[in-house]
């Protein structure tokens, strides 16, 4: 563990931990002790090598059925006169996969990792909600528990309350940008980062250490509770990023990232990875999708949209290189879009639709789950891609397969057939 | 395991941080300060001394009779103030169509990236931005203050996100004519007035819920009905409208009602129940033509018997809503979970048996009067205990409202201090969870929340926040003496609450700085993000 954590602070924290365990034992249980508890759970060395899980939310409904093509579903091509992605062999046509499905043009990049095998894709995957709405349908994926609107906290965040084994370090739960999502809200500790190099105390040079350390002093003689927990945490999550310096880390295999936000946010995610500073959860957000207008079939908007999340996740993959096999990457979206074109070359809100998984112990290469076909009786409510796949199925077999959790029953509740496996992860 | 001694006693300290010796009345006057309004200002404890405790909280629980008007002349120079919600309500709604026609229109013509940003001029980023800064201005500058921490408070409780939808548009009628008349008034009247917002009946989907088989009168006519094209394209819109009609009931309102804004999670409600109170609500919905207000729609209303926790609601159109207001108003257990999540607020993350019970008989002898039953629990012993002093970490609104009136500060008209509130992690009318934002000090204190509240503490003390002025002479006079820079900046800004390990730091940082208005900056930064100013 790279933390050059003097013995002082080793000991405060020691003692609020040993302060935790007494004051349960004195019949007191403040909350503040939630999550004094987990960390007292952590072990310093981990028991496996770091394994990381990375989460990219397509905010905005992606259509699934452009992304993933099922050029072999006669219907994909009746029902959208306009905007289908030619079939493979045509002038810009799908990248054939497994003779039905084929990958969207623009995202050319990630075909040698589906050929390699690392790259596995799930259709026909989603919410059992029949909700449209972006907002319903984003918390519920997002809470884990779909349909239910009260629930507090995130199903990350209850991945990272729960782990039983786990090293202790500020950065086991990051989201790049301004503000944590709620898939990791709750419980446990995490960060949001808009910027690396930008966190902690601002200022210059003497001035700003000067801050940090009378802050340090003031808290490490001062702050009780969770607040004193997680100051030391802060400071030393600021040293370690100033130790590991992730920034110094630059792109490794000629890998390019993208410009863009997205590009950005993946980039510095691999940069934590390589610092080794603990990453377990991270996760990026990529908006744009709610294509209701002219979404454009091989070309336009969804194409340009795709190019970035192809070129983003070619990039990290890349990158990365042979340290993706402990890391996986999981594309997410609320929900699909309508089978059918609308009137203004562009699609509705739906229901299923297609995630991607890649990197880890992914058995790529191959399309995961049912095909419901896109025949007009197998739709859900009659116009929307049906879903076979809950997405609670694949998050939990992630969780369990790569991460190793235990406790799916905690983590999706009233869920029944959490557990029960898809084959996604070997 | 047995503690050891030595942990005993160091745990003592670490549960009951030794108060600094500060005379009984300015103790009392302080936590009065910190927890029925944002924080003290420079001379606020002795106001409140002179008073006297009891009489300052009489006159706040009657805040129409305290004047206000440097709040008002800030609130004049905010343009979703000064106009009806009315009238901004319809600037936004018609952004928010031309927002999309815009974008069908750069849709058609090219491939430029969707969902062009709205500009900082644009009523659809100015008004929300206004409506969240008018918050955090009345929090730091009204002279009402209990009044706004009870207003925060049910804004929370009764929370909507204004972001979902339209409801960027219902959002200053929600927050100036459904919450705000009704702060300190009856419980029942709060309750009713929010089941027919216009924003709740949409943030909760209400207004979609229909019996089931319901159609609606514009759809009840015969089908196919004449000829030629224009009776196709009476029958593909009615088709389109018959597909976009809701299909049935919609739980979602019903559900909170019972578990957030009533009875509370343990209130002993079944799923049963959450469909009885669903039905009972259909018909309850928005108005479509003109301005959006509350509508009954009777095709909608689910005509049949409801049982709600052993009770029997019998047809009574839109009444029987009311009955079932006024009854879960007046439920045990709605009393409970209220005054608890009160006291949550008020007095502790924990909170006390004894301060839920007090505001418990408050309501009972006052039929839900939330004046009385909010004078009960700030009149409740437990809220004057010592271990509910500094007992709560401040919400980032808390944090910022305070800091700025520590510091006797102003906010200018820009919406630059509220988006720093959101930038700590609650941006106002944002929180998408119907939950409202969390009282407990556990959703606030983490590692990255605590750097960026050194951040905005440096900044703000080194005039370099954006969106406030405070003159630094006024607040503490020049001071070359590290020791008594220490204790004027601790008497001036944390009311004397400072400990031993926060001065003795302060007077070490400040011992090498020979600039005395650079060692004061740095001083007021230090009180103002110290661990003692983090909590109330």
């Amino acid at each position: 563990m790279p933390c050059d954590c003097s013995t002082a602070s080793m000991d405060r924290r020691v003692f609020v931990r040993a302060g935790t365990l007494a004051l349960v034992s004195l019949g007191l249980d403040p909350i503040f002790l939630t999550r004094a508890a987990y960390a007292n759970r952590s072990t310093a060395q981990p028991p496996n090598r770091q394994k990381t899980l990375i989460c990219v939310f397509q905010r905005g409904a992606v259509d699934g059925l452009n992304m993933i093509v099922p050029h072999g579903d006669a219907a994909y091509y009746r029902e959208r006169p306009r905007i289908a992605v030619p079939p493979p062999g045509k002038d810009g046509g799908a990248l054939d996969l497994d003779g039905t499905f084929g990958l969207h043009p623009a995202l050319a990049p990630l075909l040698p990792f589906y050929r390699a095998g690392s790259l596995g894709i799930v259709h026909a995957v989603g919410s059992p909600d029949a909700t449209r709405s972006h907002f319903d349908a984003q918390d519920y994926m997002e809470t884990g528990t779909p349909g239910r609107k009260g629930t507090a906290d995130g199903w990350l965040s209850r991945h990272l309350a729960h782990a039983a084994d786990h090293r202790e370090t500020p950065f086991r739960g990051v989201a790049i940008g301004p503000q944590l999502p709620r898939a990791l809200r709750g419980a446990a500790p995490a960060l949001a980062i808009g910027d690396l190099q930008a966190f902690g105390l601002r200022g210059r040079g003497r001035a700003r250490d000067r801050i940090e350390a009378a802050f340090e002093e003031m808290y490490a003689g001062a702050a009780t509770g969770l607040v004193a927990s997680s100051s030391a945490e802060a400071f030393e999550a600021v040293k370690m990023l100033r130790t590991a310096d992730p920034a110094r880390h630059q792109p490794g295999n000629g890998a390019e990232y993208p410009r863009s936000p997205f590009g950005q946010a993946m980039r510095q995610l691999a940069q934590l990875i390589k610092a080794e500073l603990g990453l377990e959860i991270g996760f990026a957000d990529l908006g744009g999708w709610d294509t209701h207008v002219n979404q454009g079939a091989a070309q336009g908007q969804l194409a340009a949209r795709l190019r970035d999340l192809g070129a983003g996740l070619t990039a990290f993959a890349t990158d990365l290189g042979e340290r993706m096999a402990d890391v996986l990457v999981l594309t997410m979206s609320e929900f699909g879009r309508t089978v059918a074109e609308n009137g203004n070359a562009g699609t509705d809100h739906g229901h299923g639709t297609a995630m991607m998984v890649l990197g880890g112990n992914t058995r790529g290469g191959r399309i995961h789950g049912r095909w419901p076909t896109l025949d007009e009786g197998a739709r859900f409510e009659g116009r929307d891609l049906a879903v076979t796949t809950d997405f609670r199925t694949l998050f939990g077999e992630i969780l369990e397969k790569h991460l190793g959790a235990t406790e799916l029953t905690s983590i999706f509740p009233a869920f029944e057939a959490v557990g029960s496996g898809l084959g996604v992860i070997g | 395991m047995r503690p050891s001694g030595i942990i005993l006693a160091a745990l003592v300290a670490a549960v009951a941080p030794a108060l600094p010796a500060q005379d009984a009345d300015t103790g009392r006057a302080v936590h009065l300060l910190n927890r029925a309004a944002f924080g003290a200002r420079p001379g606020d404890v002795a106001r409140v001394l002179a008073l006297g405790v009891d009489r300052w909280l009489e006159t706040q629980l009657h805040p129409d009779r305290i004047p206000d008007t440097t709040l008002t002349r800030y609130l004049a120079s905010l343009d979703v103030m000064r106009r009806s919600p009315e009238e901004i309500g319809r600037v936004v709604r018609d952004a928010l169509v031309e927002r999309r026609a815009r974008q069908v229109r750069a849709a058609r013509d090219s491939t430029r990236p969707m969902e062009p940003a709205d500009a900082g001029g644009s009523p659809l980023r100015r008004y929300p931005a206004q409506l969240q800064q008018a918050a955090l201005a009345r929090a730091v500058l009204s002279e009402r203050q209990l009044y706004e921490v009870l207003a925060d408070f049910w804004v929370n409780h009764f929370n909507v996100f204004m972001a979902k939808g339209n409801e960027l548009a219902l959002m200053p009628a929600y927050v100036e004519e459904t919450i705000r008349p009704r702060v300190l008034g009856k419980f029942e009247g709060l309750l009713v007035a929010t089941a027919q917002s216009p924003a709740m009946l949409m943030y909760l989907d209400n207004a979609q819920s229909v019996a089931e088989g319901a159609v609606p009168p514009v759809l009840a006519g015969q089908r196919g009905r004449g000829a030629g094209r224009q009776a196709a394209r009476r029958d593909s819109l009615r088709a389109r409208l018959e597909e976009r009609m809701p299909k049935g009931i919609n739980e979602n309102y019903a559900r909170e009602l019972l578990e957030l804004h009533t009875l509370g999670v343990d209130g002993g409600y079944t799923q049963a129940d959450v469909v009885a109170v669903a039905r009972i609500l259909t018909g309850w919905s928005v108005r479509r033509r003109g301005a959006p207000e509350f509508e009954f729609n009777d095709w909608a209303h689910d005509g049949g018997d409801k049982v709600v926790l052993g009770r029997t609601f019998h047809e009574q159109g839109m009444d029987e809503g009311l009955e079932l207001l006024a009854f879960l108003a007046r439920q045990p257990a709605t009393m409970r979970h209220v005054s608890a999540k009160l006291c949550m607020r008020l007095v502790s993350d924990v909170p006390p048996e004894g301060c839920i019970d007090a505001g418990v008989h408050a309501w009972e002898r006052s039929d839900g009067e939330i004046r009385e039953v909010v004078r009960a629990i700030l009149r409740s012993p437990e809220f004057w205990a010592p271990e509910a002093r500094a007992a709560k970490m401040k919400t980032p609104l808390e944090f910022v409202a305070s800091a700025v009136r520590a510091v006797g500060g102003r906010p200018d008209s820009t919406p630059a201090l509220a988006a720093l509130v959101g930038r700590l992690g609650q941006p106002l009318y944002l929180q998408a969870a119907p939950t409202g934002y969390a009282e407990r000090e556990e959703s606030w204190v983490n590692s990255g929340a605590l750097l960026e509240r050194f951040n905005v503490a440096m900044g703000l003390a080194a005039g370099r926040l954006p969106g406030v002025w405070y003159d630094a002479d006024r607040l503490v006079p020049l001071e070359s003496d590290p020791g008594r820079l220490a204790d004027a900046v601790n008497a001036a800004l944390l009311t004397g609450t400072a400990g031993d390990a926060t001065r003795s730091t302060m007077r070490r940082q400040l011992a090498d700085i020979r600039d005395p208005a650079a060692a004061r900056v740095f001083a007021i930064g230090l009180a103002l993000g110290s661990p003692e100013f983090q909590r109330q």
